[in-house]
């Protein structure tokens, strides 16, 4: 066995040559401005023996390479604003002090001294750090790729308590978010938007098809310090229950109307004002909404709680374009419509946000404001104020603000695009500083801002969207629960069931909002009202001026 | 006194629009300077010494945007650079392209 030829014995392994280390591991080469005693050298930029003479002028010193200074004296070329890589030439505060070199000891000097005991004079005894090579000559090795969690801002425990049970429901198919009593003041919409993920998880029994069914979200945000609508609830597509009851809010979005699949909302016991006349698409035959709590609220109340009713169909069918009730002959419908009690004069303002009419709507922010009881006007007369008059007088094409639903004027368009960009936070703070800008942009970029996020707002007659509203007024209306029947083509009988269960006897504001001058109520003629159906009735009337 | 059915506006850099008058009649401030005493009635020519070509380009694009579509309703909204957005804000100001009822009695 021992004459079996044996394989040819291989080559000794080396794991490298040892003479040619890895870029990473050589010792650094000594590099002139980064160890050793940086070079020192004088400099002076005026040798002139006067300059010597009375105060016995140092000669500058200047440590390190002579390319890393800074020029000394400011009638050399190059500009001062380079900033000094190092702090020697000090010349800008102050007087310059003569700096006196003190004696210490350079840490990175490469002169090595040794100091007794601890440290052996042997090369093994320390290690130096490798430094990382200056051109990355080999590819970076691959990190393995670790899933990041985004960062997050910390959150405080109020609002970890809302994740936790945001999280919860949507882990488990819950579709009750309970968020009531927690003492929120504002909810981040990153959490809310989480909402909408809930799915329910279907009941799997014997004997019964699978079938998948629409969510339905119910949000419980009752007793809370909440001072704004929480925006983000308007994209929860399915939310069928929202409770707001007990927070601080002054106004509601009038993007409200985009939760069509609500039946039950509860705005009472907030701060609130008024309604966003959009609302009112959900208090219209055909609409979920089953229950409605606004009541109490420090709403504006009208100045005579009678009011005129007479007109008050007119003026719906002739302002407001009219529904298309999509309903089969024969059905009846229970739900909440409202019924017109009465209306405030035009609150008329153009795009500077100046007032034109007599009647101005109080600011629902300010807390100033105690104005409870708004003056009413009826419906068969339009006060327009006097300035406005030549536009709405003029008809012709040339008029630019007056045809509705036209080509808007392009200041809207531009507020409608500042609204818009992702600067729009910081515009109002810019054009408040720049003298140059005019004083009412900053306040109408804001506004356009603002009315933006909640989802625009839709002029009540001509329903175009708009950033600008140019004419506002408030309807009081009472809200009742009624039945509609379709007994016949185009002919609707309403029922009206138990008034009192909703909202009692006091009517309740909506806001209406006009786009233009000529989107405003229209005015019905007294003749109409006795009787005779087939007159004409104008828009925009000017002959009563204020 | 130019009755052309055109006008010319000039900006700050010396861009020349030509415009058709009745378009460019929409701006009441347009309107006023087009008024007989001044001298650009006479010569159809307006100057805007503080207006950039690119600004003003946009304002031209306006008045017949307005023009094309005076009598229609249900307008798409024309397309506005938001890098433009504030100086368009300014130059609709100042060629009272806004609602309100400004000028009318001044002129």
């Amino acid at each position: 066995m021992a004459e079996e030829p044996t394989l040819p014995q291989l080559p000794p392994f080396l794991p490298a040559d040892k003479r040619k280390r890895g870029r990473a591991t050589e010792p650094p080469t000594t590099h002139s401005s980064t160890s050793s005693d940086p070079a020192f050298f004088s400099s002076d930029d005026d040798p002139a023996l006067d300059n010597y003479q009375n105060h016995g002028r140092r000669k500058r010193r200047y440590v390190g390479s002579w390319f890393d200074q800074q020029p000394a004296s400011s009638d050399s070329g190059v500009g001062d604003d380079a900033r000094p890589s190092f702090p020697f030439p000090r010349r800008s505060r102050g007087p310059p002090q003569p700096q006196k070199r003190e004696f210490r000891r350079q840490l990175d000097s490469g002169v090595w001294m040794g100091t007794e005991g601890n440290l052996t004079d042997t090369d093994d005894s320390f290690d130096l750090e490798p430094v990382p090579a200056r051109f990355p000559l080999t590819a970076p090795r691959a990190q393995p790729s670790i899933p990041l969690s985004p960062a997050r801002p910390r959150l405080t425990s109020q609002e970890q308590q809302v994740q936790n049970t945001i999280q919860s429901c949507v882990d488990r198919g819950e579709e009750l978010v309970d968020l009531s009593g927690l003492n929120l003041e504002s909810i981040s919409d990153a959490l809310l938007n989480t909402i909408s993920e809930i799915t329910p998880i279907p009941s799997v029994a014997k004997d019964v098809a699978f079938e998948q069914r629409d969510p339905q979200i119910k949000v419980f945000l009752s007793n809370n310090r909440l001072r704004t609508f929480p925006i983000a609830l308007l994209n929860i597509e399915h939310l069928t229950v929202l409770t707001l009851r007990g927070n601080r809010l002054v106004k509601l979005p009038p993007a409200i109307s985009k939760l069509r699949n609500l039946q039950t909302l509860n705005i009472a016991q907030n701060y609130l004002r008024f309604l966003p006349g959009e609302l009112l698409d959900l208090l219209e035959p055909g609409s979920k909404l089953i229950t409605f709590n606004c009541e109490p609220n420090r709403f504006w109340h009208p100045a005579t709680a009678s009011g005129n009713e007479q007109g008050a169909e007119k003026y719906e069918t002739l302002t407001f374009a009219p529904c298309t009730e999509t309903m089969t002959i024969g059905s009846t419908w229970k739900g909440l419509t409202t019924k017109l009690q009465s209306r405030t004069p035009v609150h008329f303002i153009d795009s500077a946000g100046k007032t034109y009419s007599h009647f101005t709507l109080p600011d629902p922010g300010s807390k100033l404001s105690n104005v409870h009881v708004l003056e009413l006007e009826p419906f068969t007369s339009l006060t327009t104020p006097k300035e406005l008059a030549p536009e709405l007088r003029s008809h012709s094409a040339t008029s630019k603000v007056v045809n509705p639903r036209g080509a808007k004027s392009l200041f809207e368009m531009a507020l409608r695009a500042c609204a818009t960009s992702a600067e729009a936070d910081t515009i109002p703070s810019w054009l408040r500083e720049d003298e140059g800008w005019p004083r009412h942009f900053a306040p109408a970029v804001e506004n356009a801002t603002q009315l933006h996020r909640q989802g625009g707002v839709t002029c009540s007659v001509c329903g175009r969207e708009t950033l600008m509203p140019l004419a506002q007024w408030i309807e009081f209306r009472y809200v009742r629960r009624t039945s509609v029947e379709q007994r016949a083509e185009g002919r609707l009988v309403r029922e009206t069931i138990g008034l009192e269960e909703t909202s009692g006897e006091m009517p309740v504001p909506f806001l209406r909002v006009g786009c233009s001058w000529r989107c405003v109520p229209a005015k019905v003629e007294l003749a109409a009202l006795e009787g005779e159906d087939d007159v004409d009735v104008s828009r925009g009337p000017i002959e009563s001026l204020v | 006194m130019s009755d052309s059915k055109y006008i010319t506006l000039v900006s700050s850099e010396g861009f020349e629009f030509v415009v058709l008058r009745e378009a460019a009649l929409v701006s009441p401030t347009i309107k006023g300077m087009l008024r007989s005493q001044f001298s650009e009635a006479q010569t159809g020519r307006c100057t805007f010494p503080e207006i950039s070509a690119v600004v003003l380009e946009k304002v031209v694009e306006y008045f017949h945007y307005w023009y094309r579509n005076r009598d229609k309703e249900d307008v798409p909204d024309m397309d506005i650079p938001v890098e433009l957005c504030l100086e368009l804000l300014m130059a609709a100001d100042y060629f009272n392209l806004d609602a309100k009822p400004a000028m009318r009695d001044a002129v």
